[in-house]
């Protein structure tokens, strides 16, 4: 890998990192299960390994933004997560400045330039 | 599934001890429900390659397992500035204490050159001791302030609590920066420079001009100096002449306007030989008696402490220069590696 490549790789990963969680977050408004919730979100577009997926949804649980039970399901025992009511909150808000900086990005990307005008 | 068995094993070995059971558990769940849907779009079980395949993208169980590790530092962005900060500071005054221990203290309690190499040999280890201390004292607090943060007192940061105001003034580099020579600055210098000399070389002819009416006094002294102040002498004298002609080139060149800094470092160098001539001085001997047959008896203990006196003296001195010197050297490897930093 070049540098260029390298250094591309990791301000892509930085950038995914966010994103990811928020999505996360949002697909979770419905309860899911680690390996349905990687199926819907690959159905959407959004591809996670699931040795990032996984551990994420621990460390949200963790952080206390999502609940999750153990519940049977075609005879397995299976983790149902699910956004916790601080984790809908946390989500509007990072929602709100997902929309923000969104808004900002697409308008500094198809402003003319200061020269052009 | 014998090999999603032993994967799992192998995953779990390098998980946190507490959640073991709960993470291997989910794992499978998971895994195997992608397994069966593979399956069931094939119609068929996975094979032995298929299923290799399926592991080695799920990545190696160290790796995997290391995901559901809370995310360490050794020592946090937090606290590492001021890690760094204090790192640079303890480095710095451990070095200048071996530097003195080594060029001052041990020639003055042993003595012998092999004791001196000694001393300078140490040196890195104890830095390497130092630097490790402190690492490991910055591991400790960031370990107990991430793991008890209601016990430990949290730090904000460096950007809490500090004013602009108190921000050092704007450093002068007298090497490069600042207001540049003008001609007759430079001019004016070489003309100090040679009154300077030749004021220098008559001092051996007329003492007077060095010690004005102390002269007196030195005629009536038992003592004399020893040669070795001649061929101290004579650097001081080559010294004052080199600069003076490096500073009438620098005139020629029209370059008088900043002094390069190559050049201040080598009159350094060149200016620590006087020094190492007094320093090795036979005997250490700088002042000796002028009538030795008559004097020996009653100046003989006063002669010894005035030439260990002169040797410590110059010791110091030697030392001081060497640091100077050093840290010269450090400024100009510094500044050139921004240079080419900046060029890149």
């Amino acid at each position: 890998m070049t540098v260029a490549e390298n250094t591309f790789e990791n301000l892509r990963l930085e950038l995914r990192r966010g994103c990811l969680t928020l999505a996360v977050l949002a697909q979770l408004k419905q309860e899911h299960y680690g390996y349905t919730l990687r199926k819907d979100l690959a159905e959407r577009g959004l591809e996670i390994d699931e040795s990032t997926l996984y551990p994420l949804l621990r460390r949200l649980e963790t952080q206390g933004l999502l609940a999750s039970q153990w519940r049977e399901e075609d005879k397995r025992n299976k983790r149902f997560y699910r956004l916790s009511p601080d984790g809908e909150q946390i989500l509007a808000r990072l929602l709100e400045e997902w929309n923000t900086i969104n808004t900002s990005v697409s308008r500094i990307l198809h402003e003319p330039d200061a020269e052009s005008k | 599934m014998e090999l999603l068995d032993r994967y799992l094993q192998a995953v779990r070995k390098y998980l946190p001890l507490r959640r073991q059971d709960d993470i291997v558990a989910e794992l499978r769940a998971n895994m195997e429900s992608q397994i069966e849907d593979r399956e069931s779009e094939l119609g068929r079980s996975l094979t032995q390659g298929e299923l290799d395949d399926f592991l080695r993208k799920m990545g190696h169980p160290m790796v995997v397992a290391s995901r559901y590790q809370p995310q360490q530092y050794l020592i946090g962005p937090t606290m590492f500035p001021m890690y760094l900060y204090v790192l640079r500071l303890a480095l710095l005054w451990a070095f200048i204490v071996c530097m003195v221990i080594a060029s001052v203290v041990t020639p003055l309690t042993e003595g012998t050159g092999s004791a001196v190499v000694a001393a300078l040999f140490r040196t890195p280890g104890i830095l390497l001791q130092t630097a490790a201390w402190i690492t490991l004292v910055f591991a400790a607090f960031e370990f107990a302030r991430t793991r008890y943060p209601n016990v430990c007192p949290q730090i904000e940061g460096l950007n809490k609590s500090w004013n602009p105001s108190t921000l050092p003034p704007l450093e002068k580099d007298s090497l490069r920066q600042g207001k540049p020579r003008s001609f007759a600055q430079a001019v004016a210098e070489i003309i100090f420079s040679v009154l300077f000399l030749g004021w220098v070389l008559l001092i051996p002819h007329y003492p007077f001009l060095l010690l004005g009416p102390g002269v007196v006094f030195l005629k009536t002294l038992p003592y004399q100096l020893a040669p070795v102040w001649w061929t101290f002498f004579g650097w001081i004298v080559a010294l004052g002449i080199m600069q003076i002609v490096a500073k009438c080139i620098d005139l020629a060149r029209g370059a008088w306007e900043r002094p390069s800094i190559i050049q201040h470092i080598v009159f350094k160098v060149v200016g620590l030989i006087p020094i190492l001539v007094l320093l090795n001085a036979p005997g250490h001997t700088y002042v000796s008696l002028k009538n030795s047959a008559i004097d020996q008896a009653q100046f003989v203990k006063n002669l010894a402490e005035v030439n260990n006196a002169i040797h410590l003296g110059f010791s110091v001195i030697c030392a001081i220069v060497v640091l100077q010197l050093a840290f010269d050297i450090g400024k100009l490897v510094t500044q050139a590696y921004r240079k080419r930093e900046a060029a890149e």
